[in-house]
């Protein structure tokens, strides 16, 4: 009995939440139409124009109500307008600590990533200005990247902290130009951007990998087994053509440069990725040592992992 | 059994039997609890780890009749099972039905493991202990950071850490381990283990050390059988390193005695980086083997034929709780964005509704994040409503102050300002450091370093700190802490010598008086009891310092302009 109350009202609320979420849209697409803003405004103009009396000032204050809603989702449209067309977008923020240097300043960067035809979570970076005598120079403060991006590195290349002013004068006398290198926030995005969109390829590549190797399996084997599982199946897939079996594809480092690959016989191999996805390197070890036949078979002379994928594709 | 006993460099094998009767044998194994005692035999079981888990059986089925007689001769009390199957259905059955942890044990080191238990077993009740108890050990978090190489080969100067280098260091277990193998000194025998970690996103190696040349049974003798190796498995100690997913960090636990034989003056996090490992070495036995480890993990990862090399730095952070671990120096978005700041990084983990708000796809004007609670509770009734409400009932746990704030909720002003207190915390901490979320730490240090304040606010800010700690220790009544103190210090004085970009603050030192203020936080999760004092109103949320929200993610800080020094937060 009780269950199915439970059930019940679970269905319910969740039909609430879902109507909501509708009513939501439908109210923000009507709110920012031409044709309701001219309503707005001109109601206000003719409130405005008339006299002011008490019956309407209560009018008056919900339609100032309902346009500032509208200003306000307007910007938001706009920026969700920037957002999807520029993949990194900047907007300030307020640093909460009430001891935050620069009075809370931040400067955030977010980095859209779309994989898979939609947009993933952005990604994250604040900046602040912690240096002391009024200098401009921008640090990273805080910031959502995984660690497999090296944001040190690249913020030691493009947005180098100030000359201290001890040092500064030992180092003027040592070099010439003593300056410290200028920062250049915009090629610090854009290479930061560059490692991000980079890192996520390299994921959905090795996804479609893991997917042309597995499908393909599927495939051959339709009568078979039908396992749901990705690398799974290695049973029914005799008739492959020279010997390429694989039964796991995984990443095997933080980067996912390299990946490891398990042939159905025991064979394994590590395949080493470049930056953009060129192949460096494969090695596939056997039983009795490195079998450099399995690594020419996999690759068929491809030099990039996509003409891998391809390759599996049309092969299994 | 090898008759003869060679020193060597090698590793202690996992098949190396331990005799039932070794103190440690049981210590590790009593630890457990009866039910978990059954998980771990089964798993020993288990086809996959039967080989290095081999009971003692009768013998083959051909001799049977003369086993018989055996056994009723010599009248044992834990007859041997006739197959691995029977032993399986013998230790499930155990399972099913209730009994004492003792029954347990005895059977395992008096009946079915009689000749000894492998190193492999042992290591695995240890971890299955671990997993019963995750608070168990202390880690400390390193982040591996790569090195210049060298100029000059035969350059005396210790290498200097790269800040511009973009190689993120990368770990291969067995490469690893052979390295680390080549680290270990010869006098000393190590058994390790590796194991993925059975919730979280970690690989774990088990080091298990004795002190003895030999790696074979002989060095696992107890002194009273021989005394010519008087620091034998005695003295044999476990550490464990946890290699978080696609994290270039570390986690190092602090080592451990199996037996209370030794003397466990082991002092956590000694000298941490490993360039200044080597002036460390020497002082207490653990300590020399944390250090030892410390120096040697650098140089099992480095890989000299492509010139990358590595050191361990560490990260202020040591904690029991591995899953507070795993967050703040993962492999996912939350390792530089703490606090009031996960905002940014929240996953969407709360409800899938947030995470499409992200897109920019949807039009939808987002509510602010802080109405949402109030605005639709309909539809977050389920995740935000419930969490509030666990977050109330457990708000009246801290005490008198929670009590006094609930009875007079009457009055509007009061519940305006405690939802207001709410709100604030909200703001500050975000998602972050509630009670449940089982990510805590136990333990904060911070010294203030500030001038004393002139102004009459500051006075006031200084006040609430005090009160603040105060409030946690309380809460939870801290054990003796003198004898750390001059440890923190030291850790402390490590930390301002790393920070370069200090170097003109330093100057100021000298005006103005400068109270050593040290402040010392003690509880099961520190932030969450700071997150409930702002909620209760105790602390006044906007004026509290931001490292008082735990964002920074370390458990040792010197505090200077009210904020944390070296910018720990922004992970660089």
């Amino acid at each position: 009995m009780e269950p199915s109350l439970d059930v019940e009202i679970e269905k319910l609320q969740s039909k609430i939440s879902s109507i909501k979420e509708q009513l939501r849209i439908h109210a923000s697409t009507l709110i920012t139409a031409p044709s309701t803003r001219q309503l707005l405004t001109e109601g206000e103009q003719a409130l405005r124009n008339g006299s002011d009396n008490g019956a309407p000032r209560k009018k008056l204050s919900l339609k100032q109500k309902l346009l500032n809603h509208s200003t306000l989702q307007q910007a938001h449209t706009q920026q969700c307008l920037y957002r999807a067309c520029a993949a990194i977008t900047t907007f300030r923020a307020q640093d909460p600590d009430p001891r935050a240097v620069d009075g809370g300043a931040i400067l955030g960067l977010r980095i859209e990533v779309a994989s898979r035809a939609r947009f993933l979570r952005p990604y994250y970076v604040l900046l602040n200005r912690p240096y002391p005598g009024g200098s401009r120079h921008l640090r990273v403060h805080r910031h959502t990247l995984p660690p497999c991006i090296p944001l040190a590195g690249l913020a030691g290349r493009y947005l180098p902290p100030p000359p201290a002013t001890g040092k500064a004068k030992a180092s003027d006398e040592g070099a010439g130009s003593g300056r410290a290198k200028p920062q250049d926030l915009a090629r610090f995005a854009r290479s930061l951007r560059r490692e991000v969109v980079r890192y996520h390829h390299r994921l959905g590549v090795v996804a479609d990998l893991r997917k042309a190797a597995g499908l393909g399996g599927r495939k051959k084997m339709e009568e078979g087994d039908g396992q749901g599982g990705e690398e799974d199946g290695e049973d029914g897939r005799e008739g492959q053509p020279q010997g390429i079996r694989l039964v796991d594809i995984t990443p095997a480092d933080a980067e996912v440069k390299q990946l490891t690959i398990e042939w159905a016989d025991g064979r394994t191999g590590r395949l080493v990725m470049g930056d953009d996805g060129e192949i460096l390197k494969l090695v596939v070890v056997g039983e009795n040592g490195r079998d450099r036949e399995a690594g020419r078979d996999f690759l068929g002379g491809a030099v990039r992992v996509e003409d891998v994928v391809r390759r599996l594709a049309t092969l299994v | 059994m090898a008759r003869l006993s060679v020193p060597t460099t090698a590793r202690l094998p996992s098949s190396l039997r331990v005799d039932p009767s070794n103190p440690a044998v049981t210590k590790i194994l009593g630890r457990l609890s009866r039910s978990s005692l059954l998980t771990v035999v089964l798993d020993w079981l288990d086809d996959n780890n039967l080989p290095l888990a081999q009971p003692y059986l009768r013998r083959g089925p051909g001799d049977e009749s003369e086993d018989e007689d055996e056994d009723d001769e010599t009248d044992d009390f834990y007859p041997p099972a006739r197959s691995v199957q029977a032993l399986r259905e013998l230790y499930l059955s155990l399972q099913a039905r209730k009994g004492s942890k003792r029954e347990v044990l005895d059977r395992i080191t008096e009946g079915d493991w009689r000749h000894g238990l492998s190193l492999y077993q042992l290591a695995m009740a240890d971890l299955q202990n671990l997993y019963d108890h995750p608070t168990s050990q202390k880690w400390s978090a390193y982040r591996i950071v790569p090195l210049k190489p060298p100029h000059d080969p035969d350059g005396e100067e210790p290498p200097e850490v790269d800040q511009q280098s973009l190689t993120i260091p990368r770990f291969h277990p067995s490469t690893f381990l052979k390295n680390l193998q080549a680290q270990v000194l010869p006098d000393v025998k190590a058994h390790y283990n590796f194991d993925q970690h059975k919730t979280l996103p970690l690989l774990l190696l088990r080091i298990f050390i004795v002190d003895s040349p030999y790696n074979t049974s002989l060095s696992l003798q107890t002194p009273a059988s021989s005394t010519t190796t008087a620091a034998s498995f005695d003295a044999s100690r476990t550490v464990y390193i946890a290699f978080p997913n696609a994290s270039p960090h570390i986690f190092i636990s602090k080592p451990q005695t199996t037996t209370t034989a030794t003397t466990a003056t082991a002092t956590l996090t000694s000298t941490a980086s490993a360039s200044r490992a080597g002036s460390g070495a020497g002082a207490g036995e653990s300590r020399s083997l944390r250090a030892l480890l410390v120096e040697g993990i650098p140089k099992a990862l480095a890989r000299p034929l492509q010139r990358q090399r590595f050191a361990l730095r560490s990260t202020s952070l040591v904690t029991r709780n591995l899953a507070e671990l795993v967050a703040r120096r993962g492999g996912g978005r939350t390792n530089a964005a703490g606090g009031g700041w996960s905002v940014y990084a929240d996953e969407g983990s709360s409800s899938s509704k947030r995470r499409g708000r992200e897109t920019p796809l949807d039009l939808v004007l987002p509510s602010p994040p802080l109405s949402e609670q109030e605005g639709d509770c309909s539809a977050v009734v389920v995740g935000g409503g419930g969490g509030s409400g666990s977050g109330r009932g457990k708000r009246a746990a801290p005490g008198a102050a929670a009590a006094v704030m609930m009875m007079s909720a009457e009055e509007r002003r009061e519940e305006r300002a405690a939802k207001r207190a709410r709100l604030v915390a909200r703001a500050r901490f975000a998602d972050t450091a509630k009670m449940g979320d089982g990510k805590g730490v136990e333990r904060v240090d911070v010294v203030v370093e500030d001038a004393f304040p002139r102004l009459e606010g500051e006075v006031v800010d200084g006040e609430v700190e005090e009160e603040e700690e105060g409030a946690a220790e309380t809460a939870a009544p801290s054990a003796g802490r003198g004898g750390r103190k001059s440890q923190v210090d030291a850790i402390l004085q490590r930390v301002s010598g790393d920070d370069e970009d200090d170097g003109q603050e330093e100057s100021e030192a000298a005006q103005g008086w400068r109270p050593y203020v040290r402040l010392t936080f003690h509880g099961p999760h520190v932030f969450a009891g700071i997150r409930q004092l702002v909620e209760c109103g105790i602390i006044e949320g906007e004026r509290m310092p931001g490292w008082m929200t735990g964002e920074e993610g370390v458990t040792i800080g010197a505090v200077r302009h009210g904020r944390i020094r070296g910018h720990k937060g922004s992970g660089l």
